[in-house]
């Protein structure tokens, strides 16, 4: 029985040394800053206008569909603030359905969808996973806050086939 | 009887029926503290401070949630058998002292009333396991049998042993004969087969095999919900309280040992200390064990606790009737438990450790050599 | 009365699963059972088909990865290895080095979670409820990295067809120093609290055993087929990403039980933990991505491509037409071919073994079922 007083003395050490676990609801761990959480849009706070331009991109791109999106013609870009021909008009996630992979991020060409530390999925009526361009946009502005977070340069990065990706750490680290 | 007296046992019996719902409501919350500090978490936290309330909520919950019962069951087996299981963990408690004068009837064959009673739980459990018309419940019910009935036979044995002792069967006889020397000391083979046999008994890790969640998934219980689980809850957990009280009483010199004033309200502390202690163990004993399987559960009741059992029987007598010393008896019953818990480790664990031994030796060599090889 | 007269008695069937609590996921078993004994045993799969291969057709490259996350769901980066490295060599490219070393360190790593995750709940089916804490203790620990690492605890996403998506964040050596200690602790106290605690042996030693010739005739591989005496890990027999550099041993049994299963996998998390500190003394900086474009498009032509999961060998057999979506893919999940031994390893045990035996096996439902 040797081998079994080993056990009990392998738990009874357990006993004395302090709990690993946190109390979640009250306590937070802390969330790395390359966290995933779900995807934001990102508010531009120079022209006052969302970054996105309703391109599509990180629609097509989504391994499950969960986003739709309608562009429309800026305002601003006529009375000259914008340099955005096009803006985002209408912009919908299915937050239940986001399988939280990045890719829109990666895809997208105006640094317009951020994936956010926001985790918390709970909703207390059915189907209000959905969230539209007002709260992302709400989501958003939290996210930016709370990382500092910059645009990775735009323009730069708008030419979809010739850019590689061994370029993005670099920025990625600059932005965090 | 007048009913003077008739009153004074409806209100024995009811502080006793009150006094154990709240020692199982102490237990379980106890027993989800102690698991969570063994596994490095807190337990219960949320429902009052330190999740104290915990227990009564989870009553209420029992309560008030639906009672189920399966289309097929048999429904008179089925709403029978949580009070067949019960009734007979609440009845031994009648006799049972936890200071000199605080027992609702001391009887001078107590313990036979005891080891009587504590076998009827067993028809509740198949009837439980019949009644549910449920496979696993069948399988659970019919593991129940096989083993309550097994471990039934080391725990009488260990009994008789401890009854030689004092030359009685009162309870409180036996306490007070160990006033100076607890049977612990004298009979350490008789406590480890009592305990064991016992935790066995209430089916508690690592013989918790008629219930075993990961096999038959709560065995007899598998079908019942609401109230009727909590009866077989409440059962359970005063048997594990009753075993714990039981080594307290005849091992660890329950109200009586070390020296205690002759008060009662002491006396009753410690032996419930006590207790507490002991239960603490059989829940230490489930936050480390695996589970035995039904095959080796049996042998170790029929070829490895009975036979001890006989032996601390003889022992025992021969250290009776030749009126040896209190050291001899001691000495020898310690020998032979260190030697078969010595055995056991040889056998069950030695091939074992050696194989691995070897094979990570042929391992590392592989390794070398290849290295070598390709530098 | 002839009392010699033999009682007509029927099995039982006895269906477990998909609820089961031990059955690992929604795996369902047919269990024809004499008293305690099994007789037979039918398991039906397919609770959790996800249409993995047909998807994978429609969607491009990148894309692929993500389902590739949800096969084997407790060692993600291990199956994107396998998607990526199938893609590369179709392409023929050529891997940054500091790429490999994260790759190899990742997939190491998360070998030590996933075989965490099997102590802790093979524990877990013999009973004892503590182990599988422990386990998960190490497991949260490993977790956090990953989502230093890749932004995710489980589905990472983070391996690229050329290399990774973006290099290690600059406190990955403060983490993995404070991490792996209490690794190599956890994994000794396995060893003391469950290896060779006296019931655990009694309840897995000859149990579910299984010989290396019938291992090998029904396709077994990784620790199930080592723990027969079979010397084949793909680390060492085909190397790929950098084994061919790394000093490490591969742990064999020789019986083939449920408790060589157990060891073998014990002492490969040790071997893990080696590997992983060699390729943090030797990585040097450098890209961590191929240059290539956004889009992969590998050329017309079909590869196979298989790694040594924590499960055993993973295979993609992959058919390109140049377009940016392959034609179509095929996986060799190794859960699926593991869990072919069942019958043979289930014959003749009780049914308490016949959750032990599924338990050793390892499987992950997601892959089987794909």
């Amino acid at each position: 029985m040797l081998a079994s007083f080993k056990g009990l003395g392998v738990t009874l050490r357990a006993f004395f040394k302090p709990v690993v676990t946190a109390q979640y609801p009250k306590q937070h761990l802390p969330i790395a800053p390359r966290f995933m959480g779900f995807p934001v849009l990102t508010w531009d706070d120079g022209v006052k206008e969302p970054y996105c331009t309703g391109c599509m991109v990180c629609i097509r791109a989504c391994p499950t569909q969960c986003m739709s999106a309608q562009m429309k013609d800026n305002p601003l870009f006529k009375e000259g603030k914008s340099k955005r021909r096009k803006i985002v008009d209408d912009f919908e996630i299915n937050l239940g359905r986001c399988i939280l992979c990045g890719i829109c991020v990666e895809v997208c060409n105006f640094d317009a969808i951020e994936m956010s530390h926001q985790h918390e999925l709970s909703v207390v009526v059915r189907n209000g996973n959905r969230a539209d361009l007002q709260q992302l946009l709400a989501m958003g502005r939290d996210y930016q806050k709370e990382m500092g977070w910059k645009p990775k340069g735009g323009e730069e990065a708008a030419k979809p086939e010739a850019v590689t990706r061994g370029e993005t750490p670099a920025k990625e680290e600059a932005a965090v | 009887m007048t009913a003077r007296d008739i009153a004074l046992i409806i209100l024995q019996l009811t502080v006793l029926v009150t006094g154990l719902i709240t020692v199982v409501l102490s237990l379980t919350w106890l027993e989800r503290k102690a698991l969570g500090r063994l596994q490095r978490r807190m337990g219960p936290m949320v429902v009052g401070p330190h999740g104290l309330l915990q227990p009564a909520a989870d009553a209420l919950k029992l309560l008030v949630k639906e009672d189920l019962v399966p289309a097929l069951a048999d429904k008179l087996l089925f709403w029978l058998a949580p009070m067949v299981v019960f009734v007979p963990s609440f009845v031994v408690w009648v006799t049972i002292p936890l200071a000199g004068e605080v027992v609702v009837r001391n009887m001078d064959l107590g313990l036979f009333f005891i080891v009587a009673f504590s076998v009827l739980a067993i028809v509740g459990m198949v009837m439980a396991g019949w009644g549910s018309a449920n496979k696993y419940a069948i399988l659970g019910g019919l593991r129940a049998a096989a083993q309550l009935i097994s471990y039934e036979i080391p725990i009488i044995m260990a009994v008789i042993a401890v009854i030689m002792l004092p030359q009685s069967m009162n309870l409180v006889t036996i306490v007070d004969d160990q006033r100076t020397i607890p049977y612990a000391v004298l009979q350490p083979l008789g406590l480890a087969i009592f305990l064991l046999a016992g935790v066995a008994e209430v089916g508690r890790t690592p013989f918790d095999i008629y219930f075993a969640e990961s096999e038959v998934m709560g065995g007899p219980f598998i079908e019942y919900s609401g109230a009727h689980w909590a009866v077989f809850f409440l059962s359970e957990y005063i048997n594990t309280f009753t075993i714990a009280v039981l080594v307290v009483l005849l091992f660890l010199g329950g109200w009586s040992f070390p020296l205690m004033p002759e008060s009662a309200w002491l006396g009753f502390l410690w032996v419930v200390v006590k207790a507490y202690l002991v239960v603490f163990v059989i829940f230490w004993f489930r936050g480390t064990f695996p589970r035995l399987r039904i095959d080796q559960l049996m042998s170790v009741g029929w070829k490895i606790l009975i036979p001890l059992s006989f032996v601390n029987f003889g022992l025992t007598a021969f250290y009776k009737f030749y009126e040896l010393p209190w050291w001899a008896l001691t000495v020898s019953s310690l020998a032979i438990t260190v030697a078969a818990g010595y055995g056991l480790y040889r056998r069950w664990t030695w091939p074992a450790r050696a194989t691995a031994e070897e094979r990570l030796a042929r391992a590392r060599a592989y390794r070398r050599a290849e290295v070598t090889d390709a530098g | 009365m002839a009392i010699n007269r033999q009682l007509d008695t029927l099995d039982m069937m006895l269906n477990m699963g998909p609820q089961h609590p031990a059955t690992h996921g929604v795996f369902r078993m047919v269990l024809w059972i004499d008293g305690e004994r099994i007789v037979d045993v039918e398991p039906h799969i397919g609770y959790l088909h996800l249409g993995t291969e047909k998807l994978c057709e429609g969607e491009q490259y990148s894309q692929i990865i993500t389902l590739f996350d949800r096969l084997d769901y407790v060692a993600n980066f291990n199956n994107e290895l396998v998607i990526c490295a199938a893609a590369e060599k179709l392409m023929g490219l050529e891997v940054p080095e500091r790429a490999l070393y994260i790759r190899t360190i990742l997939c190491e790593l998360n070998r030590i979670a996933s075989h965490m995750l099997f102590y802790g709940t093979f524990a877990l089916d013999a009973g004892a409820m503590t182990p599988v804490l422990y386990a998960f203790k190490e497991r949260e620990r490993i977790q956090s990295l990953f989502e230093a690492v890749s932004g995710a605890r489980m589905m990472h996403n983070y391996f690229r067809i050329g290399g990774v998506k973006q290099d290690l964040p600059e406190d990955f050596y403060d983490r993995m120093g404070r991490l792996l200690d209490p690794v190599k602790r956890t994994i000794e106290e396995a060893d003391d609290l469950v290896t060779f605690n006296e019931i655990f042996l009694a309840r897995t030693r000859d149990v579910g055993a299984i010989d290396g010739k019938t291992a090998l005739g029904l396709g077994l591989t990784g620790p199930n087929l080592r723990a027969t005496g079979v010397d084949y890990d793909l680390r060492k027999a085909e190397p790929y990403l950098l084994y061919d550099r790394l000093d490490f041993s591969v742990p064999l049994g020789d019986r083939g039980d449920c408790w060589d299963r157990f060891w073998v996998r014990i002492r490969e998390m040790e071997e893990s933990v080696r590997l992983v500190e060699q390729c943090l003394q030797q990585m040097q900086p450098g890209p961590v991505m191929a240059p290539i474009r956004r889009i992969s498009r590998p050329p017309k032509g079909e590869v196979f491509a298989h790694a040594e999961n924590p499960r055993g060998d993973l295979g993609v057999y992959l058919v390109s037409s140049g377009a940016d979506r392959p034609y179509r893919v095929k996986i060799r999940p190794p859960s699926f071919c593991n869990l072919m031994s069942l019958k043979h390893m289930m014959r003749n045990a009780y049914v308490a073994d016949a959750v032990l035996i599924l338990g050793s096996i390892d499987i992950v439902l997601g892959e089987v079922d794909r």
